[in-house]
């Protein structure tokens, strides 16, 4: 039964990935290998992470909420964004429309953040006897963080990628951005500057993930209109 | 400065966190369960023997299913479910029932009010502690002679157990029984089958102080023996620490072995009597440490023993004792000693009656140890404030016999009575009034000995078949008497004859929250709905409509082709 649990909570936490790649032309045509890619860049951005960690954040004894600590923390999570534009503009990729190298980008970039931070924790307690609801919590974060990652890596493709775009809507795409790299930092705010419990949270980063993808898909479709 | 002690401390942090990393990956491949129960607690098992080949106690050890309190609905099938009655609520016509009629349980749980945890909870005054201390020596009466095919455990309450109990009870309130499929919490003690102990060992230890041989004279010096069982038996092997069966009677015998070998250092004042001092093994299995130990004498030492004196169960009486014997009281060594003991017992304010209980060669039940001297001709005593013969099994040390129960002042005047009458009949002083282990001098009775050792006796379980041959306890006892006593002997024998042990006496129990069949089926539908429900948005919204139809349109259309 136990085993059934572990299972449930591994196609929450994974599934979405898996049915956006199938769902989506993604998968007629081909685009794999850019989210493997995109996953082993997000490797080597996690490991420069914690290097940088590491040398520079200093272990606090309490639970609090330490705004000098919480900075250096949101400045070390710009390394995130620039793995990214790593991601969409230094690699080669074969040839396919921006539109799906973003989401490509934006899918790998999820799956290997699910992977690395999520898989482990799954494996070594949803088996045990022991019941807890933090499980499925953590499958609702994976999910709003899959819709988040394919948000800022259209944001991002909307910056670097794309040339002619209306003056007006620049600096709402760049404060979109801004919004969507911060969240790590947003987050780790309410949960210990706040006080909120884990249900909570994840409900706050549902709800941001699905308004922020709304309004970036609303700023990518404004871009398009251009060129098209 | 500041950066080079970042720097120097980062390369230690990434070391650790690599080192964390790869540990971590080790623990993944070797897929260690970690045991995140909601709580894991110390219990303790119901003892589990054959006696003459019936089983008695407890016949499993391990567990493994849902818990349940008492307010369980009526009619529920308890036949996988484990019962949690703490003692306070214990209906024990309830438990009486449930065993009488064979009727089938998963296990039981007892919760025991933490003032009979021998480990601690020494001074807290609870009230209606007479009354639980009866309710659980009924209960151990009951579990003991019962013969139960589940295990049966006792644990001590505390704050964890609390919360999950509560928890049990608000759902067993809701009239939903816990089963696989309704969720609850799981009880887990994952021990292998209890085992037979084998050759269990009792060890009698005996010291002896030499008396004051005069020159010339070739006789044997009399002996006086004064004896006292130290071993218990009770419904939970590793909480049996019998504070006051027998406790007080091993440490009133260390505090007079202790005073006459004061008396006796000095050859001036050493007596014309040998004292024989015996802590035995085996009390509650028919004193049968007394009799190896005794058939063990040599012919001429049993002809010299004047009279033995056993210690059993001085500890909590308030002004009367009473001294046992086989030998009908009109007997003329009997007389003296009843006299001696009453004129001392009368200065020291305390009431002392004489009760006798005929020996039935026959019946193999020997009630008290001085049964044992008499069944081989010496004469014999036995101090208690027991004032009826125990059954078999009956007053050995129990659950609830515990350390808070006890009062040293009670132990102290015992241990007055007995040397004072002792030590009268030893040097010729009887009916004279002398006090010789006056309160004061440097012959008092020491109240802090008593109470040192009277408090680690109340936290040494001692279950005979438990204890090995190099027990500490057991040399601890040895070295005690060997410092105030001449010579010291240890004597290993078998524990035969009726009784079979088994082991597995104490170990942890896990309790898991856990989650029913049900919720996970539901759960697999819910994320399967979803994750459908994604793809057609995702279809939908990328690809369009016609791109979903023709998803399941896909076959006929091929058909159509071929023909």
């Amino acid at each position: 039964m136990t085993m059934f649990h572990f299972f449930n909570c591994a196609i929450l936490t994974f599934g979405p990935h898996a049915v956006y790649y199938s769902a989506t032309p993604l998968s007629e045509y081909d685009t794999l290998g850019t989210s493997v890619k995109a996953a082993l860049v997000y490797l080597g951005t996690a490991l420069v992470k914690l290097v940088c960690l590491a040398t520079f954040l200093q272990v606090s004894e309490n639970d609090g909420f330490d705004p000098y600590q919480e900075i250096l923390k949101a400045l070390i999570g710009f390394i995130d964004v620039a793995g990214l534009y790593f991601a969409l503009t230094q690699l080669t990729h074969r040839n396919i429309s921006q539109n799906h190298k973003f989401q490509a980008v934006g899918l790998g970039w999820a799956f290997a953040d699910s992977v690395l931070h999520r898989l482990a924790p799954l494996w070594v307690g949803a088996r045990g006897l022991e019941f807890t609801w933090d499980y499925i919590l953590q499958g609702l974060e994976a999910n709003a963080n899959l819709v988040l990652s394919i948000s800022l890596a259209a944001l991002g493709s909307l910056i670097w990628l794309r040339k002619n775009k209306p003056k007006t809507l620049i600096p709402i795409i760049y404060a979109c951005a801004g919004i969507v790299a911060t969240m790590p930092s947003i987050t780790s705010y309410l949960r210990r500057g706040l006080g909120w419990h884990f249900p909570e949270v994840v409900g706050f980063e549902l709800f941001t993930s699905l308004v922020m993808a709304f309004i970036s898909w609303q700023l990518f479709s404004a871009c398009q209109r251009p060129s098209a | 400065m500041v950066l080079s002690k970042n720097f120097g401390g980062g390369h230690r942090g990434l070391q650790e966190s690599m080192y964390s990393v790869i540990s971590l990956l080790f623990i993944l491949v070797a897929c260690v369960e970690f045991c995140d129960a909601a709580a894991a607690i110390d219990v303790y098992r119901l003892i589990q023997y054959d006696m003459s080949g019936s089983a008695f106690g407890s016949r499993f050890a391990a567990l493994n299913h849902h818990a349940a309190s008492l307010h369980f609905p009526l009619g529920t099938d308890l036949s996988r479910t484990v019962l949690i009655i703490p003692l306070r609520e214990l209906n024990i016509t309830f438990v009486r029932e449930y065993i009488n009629q064979k009727k089938p349980l998963g296990g039981l749980l007892f919760l025991l009010p933490e003032i009979f945890n021998p480990g601690n909870g020494g001074n807290k005054q609870v009230h209606e502690r007479e009354k639980l201390k009866n309710v659980l020596a009924e209960l151990e009466r009951l579990l003991i002679h019962a013969n139960l095919p589940y295990a049966v455990y006792f644990a001590f309450e505390n704050d964890e157990i609390d919360i999950v109990l509560a928890d049990i009870k608000k759902n067993d309130a809701t009239g939903q029984p816990a089963t696989a499929t309704t969720g609850g919490y799981k009880l887990v003690i994952p021990t292998p089958e209890p085992k037979k102990v084998a050759s269990p060992t009792i060890t009698n230890i005996q010291g002896w102080l030499s008396g004051l041989k005069a020159d010339g004279d070739m006789n044997q010096l009399p002996t006086i023996a004064i004896v006292a069982s130290y071993d218990t038996f009770g419904a939970a092997p590793a909480l049996s620490v019998g504070s006051d069966s027998n406790g007080s009677g091993i440490v009133a015998l260390l505090e007079i072995a202790r005073l006459f070998s004061l008396l006796y250092s000095n050859p001036k004042t050493r007596g014309r009597y040998n004292l024989l001092f015996g802590l035995t093994s085996g009390g509650p299995y028919n004193y049968n440490g007394t009799q190896k130990w005794l058939r063990s004498f040599d012919q001429r030492l049993r002809e010299s023993i004047d009279y033995a004196i056993c210690l059993n169960s001085i500890g909590s009486w308030d002004n009367e004792l009473w001294i046992h014997v086989s030998k009908p009281p009109e007997n003329a060594y009997i007389k003296q000693i009843f006299e001696g003991f009453s004129k001392v017992a009368e200065e020291l304010d305390i009431k002392v009656g004489l009760k006798h209980k005929k020996i039935n060669i026959s019946n193999p039940r020997v009630a008290w140890e001085h049964e044992q001297f008499s069944r081989l001709r010496v004469t014999g005593a036995t101090l208690s404030q027991i004032p009826v013969a125990p059954e078999l099994l009956e007053s050995t040390g129990g659950l609830f016999d515990s350390r808070q129960f006890v009062n040293e002042t009670a132990i102290t005047r015992g241990v007055k009575l007995v040397a004072e009458s002792l030590v009268r009949h030893i040097y010729g002083h009887q009916g004279k009034n002398v006090q010789i282990f006056a309160d004061g001098g440097s012959l008092a009775v020491n109240p802090a000995y008593v109470q040192s050792w009277l408090d680690l006796l109340s936290r040494t379980p001692r279950v005979a078949p438990f204890l090995s041959k190099n027990d500490p306890f057991v040399m601890a006892l040895k070295k005690e008497l060997a410092d105030h006593t001449d010579e010291v002997n240890l004597q290993h024998e078998i524990l035969e004859g009726m009784f079979t042990f088994y082991d597995s006496t104490s170990t942890t129990l896990n309790i898991y929250q856990v989650a029913s069949v049900t919720f996970d089926l539901v759960l697999l539908l819910v994320l399967g709905s979803y994750l459908i429900v994604l793809f057609c948005f995702l279809v939908i919204t990328t690809r369009g409509l016609d791109d979903l139809i023709s998803l399941f349109r896909r076959p006929p259309s091929r058909k159509v082709k071929t023909a």
